[in-house]
């Protein structure tokens, strides 16, 4: 709080980037939605997302259900890891990165050699006797996708606010009488909210506008909102989609509101 | 005074991290109501004993028994002990009350019955009025007593505490003693205390055990261990102590530098070398010719009650505290009465102590760039 003027010159060239590259795109995205293919100012497409409102809702919930397959995969992994040896630690973090050091679609792409009719599982299953089962192309493929390729988005924000919480507070838990299970409830949970609702946030705000996973793992029923999205710029119906775009973002800043409600009692997300 | 019944034994407890054993077979028996404190240097196994009390480490060997049951393997939660952390520990996203509440809420006592025992108990730490506040916005004093406050409320028979003072000023830790010693009295709880004070340790406890390097070294009264130390360990951690070689010629009759001192000790053998302690402050400086014993000073320093001086006798440096002062380098005779010899067993920390040699260095920090020098020639 020195000087006001000095921060602001400090600031400039964050504000004039920030400018650049989210308000002008985000303008963009505003003036396409709100107008119509010869320019004028109209709500012809915003009225037409009501279209869409199928793929919306399906998009809404497979990422809500995503995301909480993963926050119950995440939290013990990121409380096993916490609770270990440093050595332990490193090892497991690695493993949780690895997957992110490939390509999104290259991930995506070996998932359908095991999934599809003649893949890995199906021809497993096939010396039993079994099968082929339809894998792919079912919203569980899908949803399987998202959780694969967003759980460390989940894990690593809980563990780093683990990590924090002091052994001797678990002691003390045990001292005045918890058990496992009080304790979780009663000071790991509290302690670890922050961490679990910015891993709600990153995990909630990709998913919602996930788009080639369920292409690749999905089929037509599965269509999710970014799929569309990008099929319609894809056909150069620049209005539409970013009438689409407009709205995800709309849904994605709701969300982000809600959970911002969340953590202001602790502080604030951690990411 | 009655023997009351032992609530905490210890049994034959040997423990070892990274291969290295940090408590070997250590016994000890605590009896109710008793204020018991471990004292020792830093690592020589007091926190480590004390949680293997808690239930936080189990003991590779030996038996922990409270209450007159067999605890090894039983968790924390199933021990009727409490703890005072060495760091407190108190629980950052709760306020004052609920921290203290925490033990009541999850053992399911009655909401207003909680009301009414955190109520009373924050009242008796003197925190009334602080119900609401967040821990972190306490001063160290304000968290330890909520700490004091949060073990206290379950009403527990024993209490652990791991340096509970350790973070305070010199004036808040004597308030604290007292007001901590009070509440054991009046509680009539057994109290287990760690410190490496030993100021702390003589004035607050019933019992000391003097720890080093994983093994008691004594257990006693603060009488006894400040008057009849063990060994050359004991009487150099409690106090000021000058250790002598001496060889006991008979009962009642020891001999150091080639002088016979009149003592009052009995039962060891004829010619026996032992480690015998002197009190710095049982010395009396007597003119030359009238000592046991008469040499230079060499240093004299005042401390307020008394002056310390160290005075040169056959090689040895002496360190009386006397109201006499004699300057530097003057000859003084010394005599010790016979009462305030202490004669003790030759044990493996004989001669490690006890001399006064290098005192003046290690207490003058001008003499600090001269001991680095000697350190790197
Ligand atoms: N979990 C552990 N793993 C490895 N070594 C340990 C562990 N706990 C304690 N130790 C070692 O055991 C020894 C005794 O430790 P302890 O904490 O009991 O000492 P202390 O007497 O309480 O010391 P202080 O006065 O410094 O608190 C130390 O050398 C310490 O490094
Ligand atoms: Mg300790």
């Amino acid at each position: 709080m020195k000087s006001s003027l000095g921060r602001k010159l400090i600031n400039a060239p964050y504000l004039l980037w920030a400018a650049l590259f989210i308000l002008i795109p985000l303008i963009i995205v505003a003036y396409y939605a709100f107008t119509d293919t010869q320019g004028n100012f109209s709500f012809e497409y915003i009225v037409k997302i009501g279209e869409y409102k199928e793929v919306l809702i399906r998009s809404l919930v497979y990422a809500a259900v995503a995301t909480a397959i993963t926050l119950v995969m995440a939290y013990p992994v990121a409380y096993y890891m916490s609770r270990s040896k440093v050595s332990t630690q490193k090892m497991m973090m690695l493993l949780v990165m690895l997957p992110m050091w490939m390509n999104l679609l290259i991930r995506t792409y070996s998932w359908t050699t095991i999934l599809e009719k003649t893949g890995l599982i199906n021809s497993f299953l096939d010396i039993f006797g079994i099968g082929p089962l339809k894998i792919i192309g079912t919203s569980g493929a899908v949803i399987l996708g998202m959780v694969y390729n967003y759980v460390p988005y989940m894990i690593l924000p809980i563990y780093t606010v683990m990590t924090k919480i002091d052994n001797s507070l678990l002691e003390a838990a045990e001292d005045l009488g918890s058990n496992g299970f009080s304790k979780l409830k009663r000071v790991i949970l509290p302690l670890s909210l922050p961490g679990v609702i910015s891993g709600i946030t990153m995990v909630f705000v990709p998913s919602i506008s996930t788009f080639y996973i369920s292409q690749k793992l999905g089929g037509p029923q599965t269509q999710m909102i970014g799929d569309i999205i990008q099929k319609r710029f894809d056909a150069l119906s620049y209005n539409m989609g970013a009438s689409l775009s407009f709205v995800m973002m709309i849904v994605i800043l709701i969300s982000l509101a809600i959970m911002n409600r969340f953590s202001d009692d602790d502080g604030g997300i951690i990411v | 005074m009655k023997e009351k019944k032992i609530v905490v034994e210890l049994k034959n407890i040997g423990i070892s991290f990274d291969g290295e054993q940090i408590l070997d077979d250590l016994n000890l028996e605590i009896r109710d109501g008793e204020f018991v404190t471990f004292l020792g240097p830093s690592g020589c196994g007091k926190t480590t004993t004390l949680r293997i009390i808690g239930g936080f480490t189990q003991p590779d060997t030996g038996e922990v028994i409270i209450d007159g049951k067999n605890m090894n393997g039983a968790p924390p939660y199933k021990r009727q002990v409490n703890t005072i952390f060495q760091r407190y520990a108190l629980f950052p996203h709760l306020n004052v009350f609920e921290n203290v509440a925490f033990g009541l809420r999850v053992n399911k006592v009655d909401s207003k019955e909680i009301e009414k025992r955190v109520t009373a108990m924050l009242e008796s730490v003197n925190l009334s009025g602080f119900e609401k506040r967040q821990v972190h916005s306490l001063s160290g004093g304000q968290q330890q007593r909520v700490a004091i406050a949060r073990a206290l409320v379950n009403n527990p028979t024993i209490l652990l505490l791991d340096e509970p003072l350790g973070a305070l000023d010199l004036k808040l830790r004597k308030d604290m003693q007292n007001e901590l010693k009070n509440i054991q009295q009046q509680l009539g709880i057994t109290f287990i205390f760690v410190t490496h004070d030993q100021e702390e340790a003589l004035s607050m406890s019933d019992t000391v055990v003097v720890m080093n390097e994983g093994r008691i070294q004594q257990i006693g009264t603060p009488e006894d261990i400040y008057n009849e130390p063990k060994n050359a360990f004991v009487a150099d951690f409690i106090g000021e102590s000058n250790i002598l070689d001496g060889i006991m010629r008979e009962d009642r009759l020891v001999e150091m530098f080639g002088h016979k001192f009149d003592c009052v000790d009995i039962g060891f053998g004829k010619n026996e070398p032992v480690d015998v302690v002197v009190r710095p402050e049982d010395i009396d400086v007597v003119e030359p010719e009238k000592g046991q014993l008469s040499g230079t000073v060499s240093s004299i320093t005042f401390k307020g009650v008394h002056y310390e001086i160290i005075v040169d006798i056959n090689d040895f440096k002496w360190m009386i505290q006397s109201t006499d002062s004699p300057a530097v380098g003057d000859v003084i005779g010394i005599s010790i009465p016979p009462q305030d010899i202490h004669i003790m067993k030759k044990s493996e920390y004989s001669g490690m102590f006890g001399d006064y040699s290098t005192f003046s260095d290690e207490m003058e920090l001008i003499g600090d760039t001269e001991i680095t020098g000697e350190d790197e020639t």
